[in-house]
């Protein structure tokens, strides 16, 4: 066989072609791209759901679906770019309602087409990773319609221009604005922010910097005040209405940092209307909407808190440091109860009971009333002027509301020890006087201040109404064993007081009448009788006397007067005329006290039972008394008082000052020595803040006195000085 | 009426209301003739044509009025799923076909003759239903009607462990090869078995190649952990975000330690830790060692280095925590349960609990090769394999429920608990077993 016959034999693998339609995708992706098309022209009702999703399963089923999804991009993108163009082509105030329109058409539109390509859309989606069909839809929308060149920044402005619109006060199809924004968030958060909520709170900030430049330039704070608490409700109501809840905290910081915050310091120190012109007009309803405002920005409530308590300090310091004022007590300390009334209300009615305002509010008070070295007399003196006669017409609560003030005022005090030293004085004062209006009030208060400052604080005080009871027992002991003898003589009252538990100041007995002289003497032996190992001295110059003078023309008085005073006039029943060296021989009053009861029986008109020579305020060596026998009074009772002053005198002053820091050394020593046993080594400063915090509830001690303090320790050798280290002490037990 | 519709399916007439159809869910064929208010689209109305078999929608008809699956002798089953698919009723149709796993109600569903007989490496059961087999480089792929798919190779490399990240995607493990920088970690699509990504490693900021042992995911935040070994010693446990791909995280091991030659891993969503087990015979020490890798840190640690050795030489051969018991559960190749207490920092000693069978069993080993006893939690249900049979301990004290075997295949090398379904891999031949509990029937 030659080369050329030999044939080349090719066996062909024996193949079963399969003729397929080669136009099948082609053709089936028609079908699906024409219903596309029907379904946005609102042609639907005409096409079989089965035939369509059928198609749509086969051609994934066939592996066309790469065919089947970017026919679908393209077809949807087409239709979008339409849609966009009508669009873009709607006039002025119809745009939004066009958009609108086409979003609703564009969305049931994606429902349709999705329910036809389910099959795809379960299947081959997501093993091919791509974007479900709704999320396509709306991705497309947001390409080709949102973000189209024409309609981006056009629907910026419309809204914008709207919600400008509204804040003018005109009213806006809120509906549609709703469906657009809707719109916006649910093409994903980052669309709604960038192309809407971004540049909205940029306007909005400039348009609030704008108008509260405005406002504040010619407004008082008030009306600013009110201004921006409406625009605030503004725009949370906007949010609700039609803008994503989220937004809200957004908006309402733009509104406050534009309105409130920069311009805080302007508000508070607006002049004739700021913070502190409320404060001092009880503006409740602007201090609350101010409170309210400023407590949605950083460091609002601070600023007006800081500027209530220099406010407070100041009129506080004004007040206490007032010469004026410190004339009369009683009305100093109303004056301070009014003022802290005022500032509870306005804590209680505009800053809604917070804390930190209380706080700044106490802080305050004990500023400026321990300003005053005086103020702890002045609050006793004003419970003793209430305890005599204020409380007359008032229930028991009133009486314990006034009370609760006072301790209020009592807790602000530094030196808590002073206050007491004088309230003991009022209260011996008031007991030995029976001036007391009511025992109950009385106890109260002292049940109070134990509350307060512990049992220590308060057993002196229970001491004397103790004494005072027991008193009254004996009085009644005596008079029913002696009472016999004693027959129709005056009548004695003795007030037995343990020494200690009363103020008392050593003085001398003066010489009293005959008539009484024996009757103490028989309630000395009758009292020394009863009870063994006691002393009695007499304190004439506490008590007092009731006596019956008939003058000239036989006019009948009773005179409530004074010891001293009674055993002046006593001598008048032997003499018209005395000269005042013969009373002081006969009656041995000290000088002082002498001279101060006789001014007050002869200086004082209309209680002048006596007559001086020569007729002066005040009384010589060499003065002259006579019985005045034309003394007259409208009333039966004269109630002779004794010219002293109801605060204390200089002198005075200085003497209870005195007794004070005397009392405070033992309890500083006392806290030394129980700081010093527990921690055995202390140095310098740690026991001063120690001691400092102890006796902190009854007063502020002095560094320089605890010094003293411990160097008196030293000596007597409670406490040495460290070998060591000089700036410690040791404990030696 | 106008509740009453009319199918004509493929020429044969159905009608049946749209209640039973709004059985079928908003995301089905059936769902897209409803409106937002689930009433009929108005256009329903007369007969309506579908185009499929009309048997097997006879058989989905009734699935949707009784939720049970029958299925007559005349229809075939995958013909039914494919069926079901068109529908979009695939989920109805599993959770018809068997209900939660619960180890004390199973029952065998079906046995998988394998490709290829030896060793089995892993089987891991899939979301859905599904599952893979790896043995020696390639991994087999089923879907949950067990029908095979494409199967997956990394580069021929020698596979050590496989895991499901979704359905759709599975993440192989393999050995690498000497200088070729494959193997490694792959990223596949289960449907088609095509690699979708390579997990990379860098040591300073230079990409190495390496072997890849156990792995391990978090849910929570999507993390793929892995044992690693590099050439250069670097040992460790690699972590990578399973969306991007990336290696966020490489904790190297500490001298003294093993951590990249881990025979498993354990991501614990309560404490946000992982376990890192190295047992006997990959070491001569078994290491179990839990990791913070937020403060880069080992919390808790356990070795038996040092331990005295039994005479009947008893070592942990698998360890499984326990959050919700505070422990960690240990098994020795007599199928012996351990317990270490996981509070505090260092495990204490291994409480063996005293099981009598591991004393009976001794001394008559099976005649078939024995495979290491493996562990596994489901639902509070601890599970245990040990030759050929799978034990189901509950309780608070783990007792014995429930143990369940088939006759032949050999010993199970391998087991995983997944889409409520058990899979078992048997050594010999390689076959694996389909373990379902059936669903709860209606009680009237």
């Amino acid at each position: 066989m030659s080369d050329q016959k030999r044939r080349n034999f090719q066996i062909e693998a024996f193949k079963h072609r399969v003729v397929v339609d080669p136009q099948y995708a082609d053709k089936t992706w028609k079908i699906l791209e024409h219903a596309i098309h029907e379904i946005y022209n609102h042609n639907a009702s005409g096409l079989s759901f089965e035939e369509l999703y059928r198609n749509a399963y086969n051609m994934v089923l066939h592996k066309f679906g790469e065919k089947l999804y970017s026919g679908l991009v393209l077809t949807m993108t087409t239709h979008l770019k339409e849609i966009s163009k009508s669009v873009e082509a709607a006039h002025g105030g119809s745009f939004l309602e066009e958009l609108n329109r086409k979003w609703a058409d564009h969305n049931k539109a994606l429902q349709m087409i999705r329910d036809i390509l389910m099959y795809m859309d379960r299947t081959f989606v997501p093993s091919t990773h791509k974007t479900p069909v709704h999320d396509l839809g709306l991705n497309l929308w947001r390409d080709n319609v949102i973000h189209s060149s024409n309609i981006q920044t056009r629907l910026l402005n419309t809204i914008l221009e709207l919600i400008l619109r509204e804040r003018t006060g005109e009213v806006i199809n809120r509906g549609l604005m709703r469906n657009i924004i809707e719109m916006l968030m649910d093409l994903g958060s980052t669309v709604y922010q960038e192309d809407f909520e971004k540049p909205f709170l940029e306007v909005s900030a400039d348009f609030y910097r704008l108008e509260s430049q405005q406002y504040i330039e010619c407004c008082d704070c008030g009306d600013y005040l009110k201004k921006a608490e409406r625009r605030l409700n503004e725009e949370i109501e906007r949010v609700t209405h039609y803008l994503d809840a989220k937004s809200e905290s957004k908006i309402t910081n733009v509104v406050e940092k534009e309105m409130i915050a920069n311009h805080m310091q302007r508000l508070v120190h607006m002049e004739n209307s700021g913070l502190v012109n409320m404060l001092l007009d009880d503006k409740y309803e602007d201090l609350g909407r101010m409170y309210n405002l400023f407590r949605r920005v950083p460091n609002g409530l601070s600023t007006i808190r800081d500027v209530m308590t220099s406010h407070v300090r100041d009129t506080g310091k004004q007040l206490v440091t007032d010469p004026e004022r410190v004339k009369d007590p009683v009305e100093f300390v109303q004056r301070l109860l009014d003022e802290k009334d005022k500032y509870d209300m306005i804590i209680s009615l505009a800053f809604s009971n917070d804390k930190t305002f209380q706080n700044a509010l106490n802080s305050s008070f004990e500023y400026f009333i321990n300003l005053n070295a005086r103020s702890p007399e002045f609050i006793s003196l004003f419970v003793d002027d209430k305890l005599r006669k204020g409380l007359k017409d008032f229930s028991e609560e009133d009486v314990e509301t006034v009370l609760d003030k006072v301790m209020m005022l009592f807790r602000y005090l530094q030196e808590k020890d002073v206050f007491e030293k004088y309230y003991k004085q009022h209260l011996a004062k008031r007991l030995l006087s029976g001036k007391t209006l009511s025992d109950e009030a009385e106890r109260s208060l002292v049940v109070k201040l134990k509350t307060e400052c512990g049992y220590q604080f308060t057993c002196k005080l229970e001491g004397m109404f103790t004494d005072m009871k027991t008193s009254q027992d004996t009085m009644q002991g005596f008079y029913a064993s002696q009472g016999a003898e004693i027959g129709d003589g005056p009548a004695l009252v003795v007030q037995v007081l343990t020494t200690g538990s009363w103020p008392t100041q050593p003085s001398p007995p003066c010489n009293l009448p005959n008539e009484l002289s024996t009757l103490c003497e028989m309630f000395r032996s009758y009292y020394l009788g009863t009870h063994t190992g006691r002393r009695l001295s007499w304190q004439t110059n506490m008590g007092t006397a009731d006596i019956k003078a008939t003058f000239g023309k036989g006019q009948k008085h009773e005179l409530n007067v004074s010891t001293y005073q009674m055993c002046v006039l006593m001598l008048f029943n032997n003499a018209d005329r005395l000269t005042y060296k013969e009373i002081e021989q006969a009656t041995e009053i000290p000088a002082t006290d002498l001279k101060r009861c006789l001014q007050s029986l002869a200086c004082v008109k209309g209680k002048n039972v006596l007559r001086k020579e020569p007729m002066s305020k005040d009384i010589g060596d060499n003065d002259a008394f006579l019985f005045h026998e034309k003394f007259t009074s409208k009333f039966y009772k004269v109630k002779i008082g004794t010219v002293v002053a109801q605060k204390e005198s200089e002198p005075e002053k200085q003497e209870t000052r005195q007794r004070v820091e005397e009392d405070r050394k033992p309890q500083i020593e006392a806290a030394i020595v129980r700081i010093m046993k527990s921690r055995k080594v202390l140095d310098h400063n740690n026991i001063i803040t120690e001691v400092t915090k102890q006796l902190q509830s009854r007063f502020l001690p002095n560094p320089v006195e605890i010094k003293k303090r411990i160097e008196s320790l030293i000596e007597r050798d409670f406490l040495e000085r460290d070998n060591a280290d000089r700036k410690s002490y040791r404990y030696l037990a | 009426m106008k509740d009453r519709i009319r199918f004509n399916v493929g020429g044969k007439i159905f009608e049946t209301t749209s209640t039973t159809l709004a059985n079928a869910g908003r995301d089905t064929f059936f769902g897209a003739m409803f409106d937002d208010d689930w009433n009929l689209y108005s256009n329903y109305s007369g007969e309506y044509f579908i185009d499929r078999n009309p048997n097997c929608f006879g058989v989905l008809l009734d699935l949707l009025r009784t939720g049970e699956l029958c299925i007559p002798p005349n229809v075939s089953e995958k013909l039914l799923y494919r069926e079901a698919q068109f529908y979009g009723l695939t989920d109805h149709v599993r959770a018809a076909k068997w209900g939660p796993i619960d180890g004390n109600r199973l029952s065998l569903s079906r046995s998988i003759a394998g490709r290829a007989p030896g060793d089995g490496t892993a089987i891991r059961g899939g979301p859905d239903g599904g599952c893979c087999v790896a043995h020696g480089c390639m991994v087999h792929v089923y879907d949950w009607i067990l029908d095979e798919h494409p199967p997956i190779t990394l580069d021929y490399q020698i596979v050590n462990d496989v895991g499901w990240i979704d359905p759709e995607n599975i993440v192989v493990s393999a050995c690498e090869r000497l200088g070729r920088g494959d193997g490694g970690m792959g990223l596949f699509n289960a449907e088609n078995g095509e690699l979708r990504h390579k997990f990379q490693i860098s040591h300073e900021n230079q990409i190495k190649s390496f072997t890849a042992g156990a792995l391990s995911f978090s849910s929570s935040d999507s993390h793929i952990f892995s044992s690693c070994k590099g050439r250069s010693n670097e040992y460790g446990i690699g972590v990578w975000d399973s969306v991007t791909g990336k290696q966020i995280d490489f904790f190297y091991e500490p001298i003294g330690w093993s951590l990249g030659d881990a025979d498993k891993l354990q991501w614990l969503n309560g404490s946000s830790c992982l376990l890192v087990a190295t047992l006997f015979p990959r070491k001569d020490n078994c290491y179990i060692s839990l990791l913070d890798l937020r403060v880069k840190r080992m919390v808790w640690s356990w070795s038996d280095i040092g331990a005295p050795v039994t005479v009947d030489g008893r070592r942990v051969r698998d360890a499984i925590a326990m959050e919700e018991n505070g422990s960690i559960c240990v098994v020795n190749e007599y199928e012996d349960l351990g317990f270490m207490d996981l509070r505090g920092s260092v495990g204490g000693g291994v409480r063996w609990s005293s099981r009598s069978r591991s004393r009976l069993m001794k001394g008559k080993m099976p005649d078939y090769e024995p495979c290491y006893p493996k562990l596994a939690l489901h639902n509070g249900q601890l599970f245990s394999s040990m030759n050929d049979c799978i034990s189901v301990f509950c309780g608070p004290d783990w007792m014995l429920t429930s143990r369940f075997r088939r006759s032949d295949g050999g010993s199970i090398c391998d087991f995983s608990i997944g889409g409520d379904r058990l899979f078992a891999l048997h050594s010999e031949e390689n076959v694996f077993d389909v373990w379902e509990t059936p669903p709860s029937q209606i009680t009237l």
